[in-house]
């Protein structure tokens, strides 16, 4: 079992944006950046992460 | 016009310590608290040059930008979490003032409150199962045995025989994989009160080895964290002939476990 510190620990990116900006209570502050305008950025970033799956050709494992 | 915000990180009960006069996201403004009834907010300041509605929309764009605040957001948090039970917001949620802060803790007060009576005594932990792809279809193989594969090598026959062999032990190693994670789920909510499936993240983005079967995190009473250890341990032992990996982290911020409540 690999179970490390939390602490000065280098998550993952992806892992750290899926938490922080896809879920969570979603409060709408004053400055908006509306919600709408974040999942844009969001939905942006995954589509950066698919493509990358894909341009490496990797195949998932997982049936689907 | 003002020219700084007030970033907030989290909401916990306003007797609970929150790390305050620490660098925040802008490392120009300390984080504080603003305390509303019985919550408290942490806070830190955030130039609007930066952190303002146009600049924002830019820099979100900004892979690096939003990899640092994303890191000094989260950093914020565990220590936070260190010392108290709290609600974690969304990236980005970012008021005028310490008015704007306070009024939305009245308004939503009474979902933050049931938020965080959720969450005492709780932790969030996550785990990640790993697989190793080869030593899958090896196992695939193996209950695939048979002799047919030989028997009139050299034809074309024979050739589209092995293609099809082939993608059957593929797809039996994907059904292994699936039961592999399925179970792993099985177990290890047992010892949680709640649970949440996430994707699964390809290799090449979290440089991880191995394929990753299953993401998931789970809400865990304190004093069940060692348990949950030990499922993990015990899974890893029993699948170890698969290359199985679990990797458990925590206690992290729990985003997963809070309510996904509309903008108010």
């Amino acid at each position: 079992m690999s179970e490390q510190a939390l602490a000065h620990q280098d998550v993952a990116l992806v892992d750290l944006i899926d938490r922080l900006l896809g879920s969570g209570v979603v409060i709408a502050g004053d400055i908006t950046l509306s919600v709408a305008d974040v999942d844009l950025v969001y939905v942006g970033l995954r589509a950066l992460v698919s493509s990358v799956a894909t341009a490496v050709g990797e195949e998932p494992l997982l049936p689907r | 016009m003002a020219d700084r915000g007030l970033w907030v990180y989290c909401v916990a009960r306003a007797g609970d310590p929150l790390p305050e006069r620490l660098p925040g996201v802008d490392p120009g403004h300390a984080t504080e608290r603003i305390e509303q009834g019985t919550l408290a907010a942490l806070v830190s300041g955030v130039a609007l040059a930066e952190y303002g509605e146009e600049a924002l929309q830019r820099n979100l764009n900004d892979l690096a930008w939003l990899e640092r605040v994303a890191r000094a957001h989260e950093a914020a948090l565990e220590r936070a979490l260190a010392g108290a039970t709290l609600v974690p917001l969304r990236l980005c949620t970012i008021f005028d003032d310490a008015a704007g802060v306070r009024a939305m803790l009245d308004e939503r007060g009474a979902e933050l409150s049931a938020a965080l009576d959720a969450l005492a005594g709780r932790e969030e932990w996550t785990v990640k199962l790993l697989v190793d792809r080869d030593a899958l279809e090896r196992a695939a193989r193996a209950d695939a045995s048979g002799p047919e594969a030989d028997a009139a090598a050299g034809s074309g026959a024979a050739y589209m025989l092995g293609r099809r062999r082939d993608r059957e032990v593929r797809e039996h190693a994907g059904r292994l994989a699936a039961g592999l994670a399925g179970e792993a789920h099985e177990r290890l909510r047992e010892a949680a009160v709640a649970a949440v499936l996430g994707r699964p993240q390809n290799r090449r983005l979290s440089g991880h080895d191995g394929d990753m079967v299953l993401n998931a995190a789970y809400l865990v009473e304190r004093g069940a964290v060692p348990r949950l250890r030990a499922l993990v341990a015990e899974l890893e032992a029993r699948h170890g002939g698969l290359g199985a990996r679990l990797e458990m982290r925590g206690p992290l911020p729990p985003y997963n476990f809070v309510p996904e409540g509309a903008p108010a």
